[in-house]
């Protein structure tokens, strides 16, 4: 699925392929990866599918150093096993391409639940809409030689530039890693029960709450360190092990509409109390949060409560002429951006 | 035609904020005539200091109208010529704007105005059990909204990160003097909204003022053990590195000194009883729980003696740790000793290249006939080669210099980058393209024009070919003679 609706499609074999194709002046492009998140995009039914998923090369990965390149087509497992097998993760949570990952942002960085996407990107290959390769960044862990354009990609969901390699750093795979899973919590005690986590020196490397449809929250994550800080840590908080059930996303509803946002913890008593019992609510540590109203009512309302707590939020999935209603943007920031748009991509392909 | 308007802008600078905060005679500018890169001088034309974000919108309204440059200004400890203005710009100094604005302890961020030093961040917030990360050497002077500006680096970001992993949002003063407010306090931003805060930081006040700064606040480890290990060869301390890294340990800070820096230091006041014949010293500090300290300092520990280390000293007591912190601390200052002038560079290798780098290093010394010295965070590959030299001798300065050039091409083709904490300023400029082509840099000065379109915000520095006034052109044109003459060579 494209997601955008569009009957054309171009797949790139190669990175050399993408620059070719963007300067045949291709009308709109739609970048895709693994085509995970195409749903949430605005829709662009003129536009010409630009498929990266055939870049799916670990071009680099070197263990001593904690650093790789890949293209963005390779799948986040994939790029897992490869690193698992040099005692290194990428350490933060989020699945579908490794391109898809960092174009979607989809955890956030915020203050609590391990490194952001942000943080792991060390720097950039890339392709400008009118087809001209440029880098951005180093391979290195420091570098601050330039301005970070390769940091854009992060949530520019493909609308700035395409990027092709992305040069990322690792970390030790931990000695130990525990999943956890608290369920049946009453709002209240979940916030709590996060707050605590809170507290510890080392915060677990994932954590989000997930109220679900009937009103009860469920609080899991990831807790990695030496066994027996694990166990310090699982047994102070009366955290049950768990298998993984990590979602990027919550499901989008059949009928209804997904709303996307940043929140602190501190902000979410206000924001239940305005979506109505029954909604599936996610937060990720990452401050992130998403929700699957059934109603555009309950969206509006939604907005209305992110607006007057100074959160922001936008319908990301739903009927179409609806997608991207959201709390008002600073005129700045919606100033700088649209700027950003107008400079890297003047012609408006990239959609 | 700038001269003649410079009594009326004076005038009107001095009815905004009155004329104890306009400086414009030339001993009072003294003290703003570089940053801690000391090589390029140049006096601005004036400097204002606002104590408020509707201050500095209406001196930069102000200086737009005149189409005066300026360049904002923190504590001035940068050390690439960031904040060192041209003799027609005027600096906005942000050092009056130093409150802490909001402290929340639950969410764990903070909202402070750019003139807050580095480490009275920390001191406002220790007694919650938190405190900020980022601790480039010069905390206890430098600002916040300097760190923002130059994604300032320091000896813990091996395990913490850099300033920009721990911004979280701005409020920005553009250089049209509106506002604009960059992410939020929690971090992420509206699905297809590019990360601006980002982007921002580390633009090396060539974007705009940052007025209000969003930072992460981190909670206080339980514990601290801190080792030093002193070697008989450099190679057995970088060893000694990689093996702690391959190990899974993720150190808070991994610092190395070489033989000529533990002996200045040892001479100066900064004395830490280091042993003056090893090689090399390294520094490791370890923080977390108790109980896993014991087992990651035993591995350290074994690390240590793997690879031959003369002397162990763990710090059994604050006091210890900070004796063993000082001379790692003080090695700048106690470089003084060594001439009258100091040229800190700041070049990265991937860390499993730094003997490489090291012996490259000490080979262009040699050729050069220069005094180098070592202090580098290791766990980032993070080099400092420190030239100590006579300012005064034109002779030296242009041996220093090329010493210098060499030294970053050096870094760059092991795969590295000509800076990793220091930032491009002016000391820089020519540099620039030993890491990126005129395509990477077309797109890197589109992005600078959305925020900067006429150039008068922090001109002629980050990126080459802007319009630098003669006297910020002044160095960059002598490494450029001399990159020209390498390639030529």
């Amino acid at each position: 699925m494209n997601g955008a609706g569009a009957a054309k499609s171009f797949v790139a074999d190669d990175v050399a392929a993408v620059a070719t194709f963007l300067r045949e002046r291709p009308g709109q492009v739609r970048v895709r990866s693994g085509g995970s998140r195409q749903g949430r995009l605005p829709t662009a039914t003129d536009a010409t599918v630009l498929d990266l998923s055939r870049l799916s090369t670990i071009v680099r990965l070197d263990a001593a150093d904690q650093t790789c390149t890949v293209e963005c087509g390779v799948p986040r497992a994939a790029l897992d096993d490869a690193l698992r097998a040099h005692g290194l993760e990428l350490p933060c949570p989020g699945g579908g391409t490794v391109g898809g990952l960092f174009a979607s942002d989809p955890i956030g960085a915020s203050t609590f639940g391990g490194p952001s996407p942000r943080s792991l990107l060390l720097g950039m290959d890339a392709v400008l809409a009118d087809g001209t390769p440029f880098k951005s960044g180093a391979r290195v862990v420091k570098s601050v030689a330039g301005f970070d354009v390769h940091k854009l990609l992060v949530g520019s969901e493909g609308r700035l530039f395409v990027a092709t390699r992305l040069h990322l750093r690792c970390k030790p795979l931990p000695r130990h890693v525990q999943w956890f899973c608290r369920t049946g919590l009453e709002p209240a005690a979940a916030i709590a029960c996060v707050r605590g986590l809170q507290q510890e020196p080392v915060p677990p490397a994932a954590v989000q709450v997930l109220r679900l449809g009937d009103g009860s929250c469920t609080v899991q994550g990831r807790i990695a360190g030496r066994l027996a800080y694990v166990a310090h840590v699982l047994r102070s908080h009366d955290l049950p092990p768990g298998e993984p059930s990590w979602c990027d996303h919550v499901q989008a509803p059949a009928v209804g509409e997904v709303v996307v946002g940043a929140a602190v913890l501190g902000a979410l008593p206000g924001l239940w109390r305005a979506t109505p019992t029954g909604t599936p609510f996610l937060w990720h540590g990452g401050g992130r949060f998403e929700v699957a109203a059934n109603a555009p009512a309950a969206s509006d309302a939604l907005l209305v409560a992110c607006r007057d707590a100074g959160v922001h939020a936008l319908v990301v999935h739903g009927d179409a002429a609806r997608r991207g209603r959201s709390t008002p943007l600073d005129d700045g920031h919606h100033r700088i951006q649209a700027g950003l748009r107008q400079a890297l991509d003047p012609h408006g392909i990239l959609v | 035609m700038l001269r003649r308007q410079m009594p009326a802008l004076e005038s009107a600078l001095v009815r905004l904020l009155g004329d104890r905060r306009v400086l414009t005679s030339p001993d009072a500018l003294l003290a703003w005539e570089c940053d801690g890169f000391t090589v390029h001088k140049s006096r601005p034309r004036a400097v204002v200091l606002p104590e408020s974000t509707a201050e500095v919108q209406a001196v930069v309204r102000m200086l737009g109208a005149a189409q005066v440059p300026f360049v904002p200004r923190g504590a001035g400890t940068c050390l690439s010529g960031g904040p060192t203005a041209g003799g027609n710009a005027v600096v906005i100094d942000l050092s009056r704007m130093r409150r802490v604005l909001q402290i929340e302890t639950a969410d764990l961020f903070a909202v402070v105005e750019p003139g807050v030093v580095n480490a009275d961040l920390t001191a406002a917030v220790k007694h919650l059990g938190l405190h900020y990360a980022p601790d480039p050497s010069s905390q206890t002077v430098c600002t916040i909204g300097g760190n923002f500006a130059e994604n300032s680096g320091g000896p813990h970001c091996f395990k913490y990160g850099m300033t920009q992993d721990h911004v979280l949002g701005a409020l920005v003063v553009l250089p049209d003097g509106s506002l604009a407010r960059l992410g939020s306090p929690a971090g992420s931003r509206l699905p297809g909204s590019p990360d601006l805060t980002a982007l921002f930081c580390g633009s090396e006040g060539t974007f705009g003022i940052a007025t209000e700064i969003t930072v992460r606040l981190c909670r206080d480890q339980e514990s601290v053990r801190t080792l030093l290990g002193s070697f008989a060869t450099m190679t057995a301390a970088c060893r000694t590195v990689s093996d702690v890294v391959a190990a899974g340990l993720v150190p808070a800070a991994l610092e190395i000194l070489d033989q000529a820096t533990i002996r200045a230091v040892e001479a100066s006041v900064y004395r830490a009883g280091y042993p003056a014949d090893a090689a090399a010293v390294l520094l490791v500090e370890l923080d977390g729980p108790v109980a896993v300290l014991a087992e990651e300092a035993a591995e350290v520990r074994a690390a240590f003696a793997r690879n031959g280390a003369l002397r162990v000293e763990e710090a059994t007591d604050p006091a210890e740790r900070k004796r063993l912190w000082k001379g790692r601390k003080g090695a700048f200052g106690a470089m003084g000793r060594l001439n009258t002038d100091l040229y800190v560079l700041d070049g990265v290798v991937p860390r499993t290249r730094l003997e490489e780098a090291l012996a490259g290093i000490a080979a262009i010394g040699s050729k050069h006939g220069v005094l180098l010295t070592n202090v580098f965070h290791a766990g980032d590959g993070n080099l400092h080669p420190n030239i100590s030299y006579d300012g005064r001798d034109a002779e030296a300065t242009a041996r220093t210099i090329a010493a210098g050039t060499e030294i970053l091409r050096l870094c760059v083709d092991l795969g590295g980058s000509i800076s990793g904490e220091h930032g491009i300023g002016t000391e820089k400029l020519d540099h620039v393209r030993l890491m990126y082509d005129d395509a990477d840099l077309a797109v890197m000065a589109k992005v600078r024009a959305v925020w900067n379109p006429d150039d008068r915000c922090n001109p002629g520095k980050a990126l080459p070919s802007r319009s630098a006034c003669a006297e910020s052109a002044k160095w960059p044109a002598m490494t450029a003679r001399i990159l020209r003459d390498e390639g030529s060579a």
